[in-house]
């Protein structure tokens, strides 16, 4: 059952500023026969940096890790009504749809923990910021070991 | 690019078809074939997961992400293989094995859709033409013996 649930997720991360629009973004998508397509894209413009766009597919196995690290984390049971919004610094989005669940949550960057601790909703944001760091440092691995390019 | 990819033999896919779902295939990183394993126990250290696949082949890069928020061992191991053989040895000899006292699972971390290998057949790339086209594409259960025989 779990294997044939329906999944998505997409990460947004992204502020226009003085360097245009800098952004990193990736989302993983089940395609049929079981893999996902994964995709990534990091925009900076400092110091002429340019785009980078790549696209892979991961197996099966590396889907039930993302869906385990996500249903471990919680998140789907969090809401993002009392989260800072985004503001001139920026904005973070979070779309998930696992078997007949959905979130799409918006917020402000989160600078540092301290964000966090003042925020009106510190226990939710924090699942949200640490499930985040989780699937990050999980990407960068992929597209480090795939491409051998450093993100970021 | 054709290089990085290994194209299953048509008896393998001949069996593939026989049963109804085809696997999705293998595919080379830049510098070699990366290995996923699971359910790594949170206390497991980077000499353990060496350990386990130094068995099979000489590891040149191996991922072992922390949660961000325990520091534990996140619970999945990334590593790289030069060879298609050594990466096929760590995942069937893995596959399954305890890992202090966790039953890990092991496959590939890249892989692309069995369908792609077809349109790969049409052109040079690696399966251009078999992503993002849920729509328009033949259905999957063409006669196997016709689909998978000599075409073209």
């Amino acid at each position: 059952m779990s294997a044939n649930e329906q999944f998505y997720i997409r990460y947004y991360s992204g502020h226009s500023g003085r360097f245009g629009h800098e952004f990193l973004e990736f989302d993983f998508k089940v395609v049929p026969g079981g893999c996902a397509l994964a995709r990534y894209a990091n925009n900076s413009n400092y110091r002429n940096d340019s785009l980078i766009r790549k696209e892979m597919f991961v197996s099966t196995l590396m889907i039930k890790e993302i869906k385990r690290i996500i249903k471990e984390s919680e998140i789907m049971k969090e809401d993002d009504a009392k989260w800072p919004q985004k503001n001139k610094d920026g904005r973070q989005e979070l779309e998930i749809r696992l078997g007949n669940e959905h979130i799409s949550f918006e917020t402000a960057k989160i600078g540092s923990l301290v964000d966090i601790q003042e925020s009106q909703d510190p226990e939710g944001l924090r699942v949200f910021y640490y499930l985040v760091q989780d699937l990050k440092a999980l990407v960068f691995s992929l597209i480090g070991l795939h491409f051998k390019i450093k993100p970021i | 690019m054709a290089d990085a990819d290994v194209e299953m033999s048509s008896a393998d896919n001949a069996a593939a078809a026989q049963t109804s779902t085809k696997a999705p295939i293998p595919v080379r990183s830049v510098e070699g074939w990366i290995v996923l394993v699971t359910n790594v126990h949170e206390e497991a250290g980077e000499e353990d997961l060496n350990d386990l696949f130094a068995e099979y082949g000489e590891v040149q890069n191996l991922h072992l992400n922390l949660d961000r928020r325990t520091g534990y061992v996140k619970g999945y191991a990334l590593a790289e293989y030069s060879t298609r053989e050594e990466a096929l040895d760590a995942i069937e000899g893995i596959n399954g094995k305890k890992l202090l006292d966790q039953t890990v699972s092991a496959d590939w971390a890249f892989v692309r859709p069995a369908d792609g290998a077809r349109g790969a057949a049409n052109g040079s790339g690696r399966g251009r033409g078999g992503r993002g086209t849920t729509g328009g594409r033949r259905q999957r259960s063409t006669s196997p013996g016709k689909a998978e025989g000599g075409e073209e």
